[in-house]
């Protein structure tokens, strides 16, 4: 059986020529004399000096090696002070912008340092692979050489005739089980401290669980998502669950004002950030957000007594912008009104800032969807159904394309679709309606309205009737969605038609007394609209033939509301109007408060809340 | 150098590997073809870290230009069947070179291909080590299809093992490839140490698939100590250790494969039960105690009485009698302590981690500052707190389970280990360790009997065996 490294070769044949195999040999039995693998004590003194010069050159590669090793570590060394996420110097010029968040100079400096640092950090890797390169050749060599001379200067193992390998047998043993005890126990030892010493704030089980979840153990869980009942019962985003500024109920909704005794105020909070924004309400709890280029921030009341009852900022937005756009007053970054939905409240600002919080003040998300490119700001609202977010964003006046419109998920701000708009910037809020056995987005811009399924994304139907600046939102009244085209009309379309409806769906038209920017209010009925001259139009739902109008003489950029037969409607100077929504004009009453008014009134749990400049309203009667 | 925290990307990367494996494998199994190497799923799912997952900076002012994202193309499949083609073929020339060549110069040189192949090339991975998690995980994951190139890498040398001992280790393994090139002065590792260390790798091999179980990750991979070698790169602390297995493997043979290996243990067990088994003589021992030395590993067991002195029977029956009730004692001690650790170790779970921090946020909000990658954390999420909490608590208990296992796996390790000390064995000739033995063929040289075979002393020479004097007690 031979093989292939079988055959003898001089070296083996010089090597293991003048040793003995073994002392444990006979005489009888004398050991190899013409080969072995091993060596003897001559072959390794004539090996000597070429041992040395292997052994020198294992020593200079060694040396070598620990150059490397020593100019990578000190690499590494400096790596955690040029981090840009770590660098003590980049964190304490952040923590000062934080401070001064105007401040270019720090700004540039920033920007400047974290160039350098990654700049830095891409050649330190580049360095480190030469010299990973450097070192396996390096330690190739040293290995090669030191093991050549370890080959060299080896010595034959003598053998020793063993008397007492029993005892020697029986003794490793006793001493393998005391190290492996030792093992053991040092093991559990540190496992131990390591285990007795963790605690966690996690409930252990399923029971505590839902006790810190605030619920009894075994008891209904709440669900993520409100019931469309739970959801109409309050007031979620702009105007109301529908969009369409109609309360829901009218229970204990009282509109007896009186200027003088201020009965009919139950009560009024400062709101201590600007904004256009409307409120919205859930239970007792009402939001508003406000803001500008330096600070913005959400505001939680109660809607009992108008308590703050906590302030949020929203800010460190992943994806944010570096410097916030320029955008004027108004509408500034805070006039998109929120959402909520029971569980979390929702706000956009005008920088593209997306964020969620829950009803303890507590970040649930938050994201930026980039900064909206829009002539006058970012104004459109949120709108929101249960279970899921809807931000229409219509950008890039004078060059369709960059306008979508997106839906998140509630509860965790997931991505479910986004679709392209070849639409140009607006500043009309979409609404949510079940039509047609689908629940649909109607969205406004110029020059479509366009519905979209609300589960999917995918366009249902398009109508090219709209002209001018898109600023009144929709709303569904009488079967028809109800929009104002500001340079067309009035103008009903019927929801159940696909593709381009333009001919076809159109119900009506009326270029009567078209508001420029306040949003039309149906009670199924009748229409009214109001300008922002203040005249007050009302047309029949069904045919769109004007009833009556009215001058109310004052200046109005809230949409109008109502609850029961009331119609409310609000000036900027304060003037609340209410009349009866009905055939004819009746004006049931006025009043006035004390505050300048752009936001849209909110209708819940029987009360009005108002959004002024500089305070928020809540009015009603006694409960 | 990334560092060794766990973050959440952590979790998204296993729920990819977990998805993309379990579609691709659907579809490969209709049509019964080989699914992809893990590898590629890896690299599928690292390419996740390149997906803009939140909208860009604004960067109007600087007009940079934001790089399209690209992804690496995954390992072709031939590639994959010509992977799992070089593993069986490797162990089949390892299994001709231990035993019918009896070739150290054969094995030496399909180490040195094994090395550049498995190990630098491939970059380690997918390797025989790292499976048995990708097994478990796969077991108690229904969601997780393991591929079939990797039932493969793990089956393959337990098989082989079966009848030839550790073939894989003796010149398959880049890991053993490239330590047994690195000894240059073996020193003798006293027995007690070496029974002592010999418990490790089957402590790293159970937390390994304990933790892997949990589905949170594969630690056996993510602390390899050769891999940052083969790749040139890797974590600090790993390079470090990687430098410090290196430096220890000059003067220590083969410490890794002998003291931290898990699927060394595997096969260490497996070998156990092996059909045929190394033999340092081709023909006959003449216990001429010449390869008494020759193991760089320790490997070698010299011939052993297997009786003993009548007045040390009683004292070594009672000893074994305790132990044997002393086992499951340590099982029950090791599954309550495991049971202990989850908190500690679950914390190592990324969803664990958010959902502590989460709680800790609620009891008292921090202002962060300046917005850290640990603080964004919670907002990229994108997770319902509820919901959070719920997985968490749901995980802590896998974790529960898999510590408790964990623990009473180590307690029987030890348990069984201070068993088989207390065991006498009958051997008569020198000869290496069935379990122990890496099959390297170092020792074959050193016998007589084998040079005779290779022709390189004459049969005349060979010492008699009766002319040996035999050890005491024999």
């Amino acid at each position: 059986m031979k093989n292939s490294d079988a055959k003898p070769t001089q070296a083996d044949l010089e090597c293991g020529g003048k040793r003995s195999a073994t002392p444990l040999s006979t005489p009888a039995a004398p050991a190899p004399k013409t080969v072995s693998s091993l060596r003897s004590a001559t072959a390794v003194q004539k090996s000597l000096p070429f041992a040395t010069s292997l052994s020198q050159a294992s020593l200079i590669a060694a040396v070598f090696c620990a150059l490397v090793s020593a100019a990578m570590l000190y690499q590494h060394s400096v790596a955690a002070e040029r981090d840009p996420w770590k660098s003590p110097q980049l964190l304490g010029l952040k923590e000062k912008l934080r401070a001064a968040p105007t401040d270019e100079t720090i700004k540039t400096e920033i920007r400047r340092l974290d160039l350098e640092f990654r700049q830095r950090y891409v050649r330190r890797l580049s360095l480190d692979r030469t010299g990973g390169w450097l070192l396996v050749g390096g330690i190739a060599a040293m290995v090669l050489a030191a093991g050549l001379t370890a080959k060299l200067r080896a010595q034959s193992p003598i053998p020793q005739l063993k008397t007492d390998t029993a005892a020697q047998a029986l003794h490793t043993r006793t001493q393998s089980r005391r190290a492996v005890a030792v093992v053991g126990l040092l093991a559990a030892a540190g496992l131990a401290t390591l285990a007795l010493t963790a605690t966690s704030p996690l409930p252990a089980s399923t029971a505590e669980l839902e006790k810190l979840l605030g619920r009894a153990p075994g008891g209904e869980p709440v669900a993520d998502t409100p019931s469309l009942a739970e959801f109409q019962a309050n007031w979620p985003r702009f105007r109301g669950a529908t969009g369409g500024g109609v309360a829901a109920s009218t229970n204990g909704l009282s509109f007896a004002l009186d200027e003088k005794s201020g009965a009919g105020v139950l009560w009024k909070a400062l709101v201590p950030a600007p904004g256009v924004n409307s409120p919205v309400v859930w239970s007792n709890r009402v939001f508003v957000s406000g803001g500008d280029a330096k600070k913005r921030e959400v505001f939680c009341f109660d809607a009992a007594d108008g308590k703050l009852l906590w302030r949020r900022a929203v800010e460190n937005v992943p994806g944010g912008p570096a410097t916030q756009p320029q955008i004027g007053e108004p509408p500034g970054f805070a006039a998109p009104t929120m959402a909520c939905d029971g569980r979390r409240a929702f706000v956009i600002f005008a920088n593209g800032d997306l964020a969620a919080f829950t009803f303890d003040g507590s970040p649930a998300w938050s994201k930026n969807i980039g900064v909206p490119k829009n002539m006058y700001g970012h104004a459109t609202s949120l709108a929101v159904w249960p279970g899921k977010l809807i931000v229409q964003l219509d950008q890039d006046e004078g060059a369709p394309g960059g306008s979508k419109l997106l839906a998140f998920d509630c509860g965790t701000g997931r991505l479910l679709w986004e679709r392209s708009r070849a639409v140009y910037g607006s500043w009309a809020t979409p609404i949510i309606i079940e039509a047609v056995g689908k629940t649909q987005i109607i969205t406004l811009a110029l020059p479509n309205v366009i519905g979209y399924s609300l589960a999917d994304g995918n366009e249902l139907w398009r109508a090219a009737v709209m002209e001018g600046e898109i600023t009144p939102s929709p709303i569904f009244a009488g079967g028809f969605v109800v929009l104002a085209s500001p340079s067309k009309g009035l103008i009903a379309i019927r929801p159940d038609g696909a593709g381009d409806v333009t001919k076809s769906h159109v119900a009506w038209t009326t270029e009567e007394n078209v508001p420029d920017i306040t949003s039309p209010v149906s009670n199924g009925e009748f229409v009214f609209t109001v300008t922002s001259s203040g005249l007050l139009t009302c047309f029949g739902a069904k045919d769109g033939e004007k009833i009556w109008e009215k001058d109310l003489a004052m200046e109005v950029q809230s949409s109008p509301g109502i609850a029961g037969d009331r119609l409310l409607v609000l000036s900027t100077k304060g003037n609340v109007v209410v009349a009866e929504a009905g055939r004819e004009f009746k004006e049931l009453g006025r009043a006035k408060l004390d505050d300048q008014f752009d936001a849209s009134p909110a209708f819940a749990n029987g009360r009005v809340f108002l959004r002024g400049a500089t305070n928020l309203w809540c009015l009603g009667g006694k409960q | 150098m990334s560092d060794l925290r766990f973050t959440i990307y952590d979790l998204r990367a296993v729920s990819q590997i977990a998805r993309k494996s379990y579609i691709v494998n659907r579809k490969l199994l209709r049509s019964f073809q080989m699914v992809v190497l893990l590898a590629s799923v890896l690299l599928q799912s690292i390419s996740a870290y390149a997906q803009q997952r939140f909208p860009p900076p604004d960067f109007t002012d600087t007009n940079h230009q934001i790089p399209v994202t690209s992804t690496p193309a995954a390992r072709a499949e031939w590639l994959q069947y010509l992977d799992v083609a070089v593993l069986a073929a490797c162990l089949g020339v390892a299994v001709w070179f231990i035993y019918k060549n009896r070739s150290r110069r054969g094995l030496f040189w399909l180490s040195i291909f094994s090395l550049a192949y498995f190990g630098f090339w491939r970059k380690g991975c997918v390797c025989a080590i790292g499976a048995p998690q990708n097994i478990i995980f796969g077991l108690c994951n229904s969601g997780y299809a393991v591929p079939l190139t990797v039932i493969a890498f793990f089956a393959l040398p337990l098989v082989v093992a079966l009848f030839a001992g550790r073939a894989f280790c003796a010149g398959v393994c880049p890991h053993g490839a490239l330590q047994d090139l690195v000894l240059i002065k073996p020193v003798k590792v006293p027995a007690w140490l070496e029974h002592a260390l010999g418990v490790l790798p089957f402590i790293f091999l159970g937390f390994g698939l304990a933790f892997a179980a949990t589905g949170t990750g594969f630690p056996i991979c993510r602390y390899d100590a050769i891999v940052p070698i083969f790749r040139l790169n890797g974590p600090g602390l790993l390079i470090a250790l990687a430098a410090l297995t290196l430096v220890l493997g000059m003067f220590v043979g083969r410490p890794y494969c002998r003291f931290l290996c898990p699927y060394g243990a595997l096969l260490k067990l497996t070998s156990l039960a092996s059909k045929w088994r190394v033999r340092v003589t081709p023909d006959y021992c003449t216990q001429c105690q010449l390869c008494e030395n020759s193991c760089p590993f320790g490997a070698m067991r010299e011939p052993s009485p297997g009786t003993v002195e009548p007045k040390l029977l009683s004292p070594e029956r009672r000893r074994l009698g305790w132990l044997l009730l002393l086992l499951p004692m340590l099982i029950a001690g090791g599954a309550w302590l495991g049971g202990k650790l989850s908190v500690p170790v679950s914390r190592l779970n990324p969803t664990v981690e958010l959902a502590e921090r989460h709680i800790n946020q609620q009891k008292s909000p921090a202002n962060y500052g300046v917005m850290t990658p640990e603080a964004l954390s919670l907002q990229r999420a994108e997770r319902d707190p509820e919901a959070l909490l719920k997985s968490a608590t749901d995980l802590r208990h896998r974790f529960w389970l898999a510590c408790v296992a964990f623990g009473g796996w180590v307690g029987l390790v030890l348990g069984v280990k201070l068993v088989s000390l207390s065991l006498r064995t009958l051997r008569t000739d020198f000869e290496p360790d069935r379990g122990a033995c890496f099959a390297c063929a170092r020792c074959f040289r050193s016998c007589p009997q084998e040079l005779v075979r290779v022709g390189l002393m004459p049969a005349s020479e060979l010492p008699s065996p009766r002319s040996v004097p035999q050890p005491a007690g024999s």
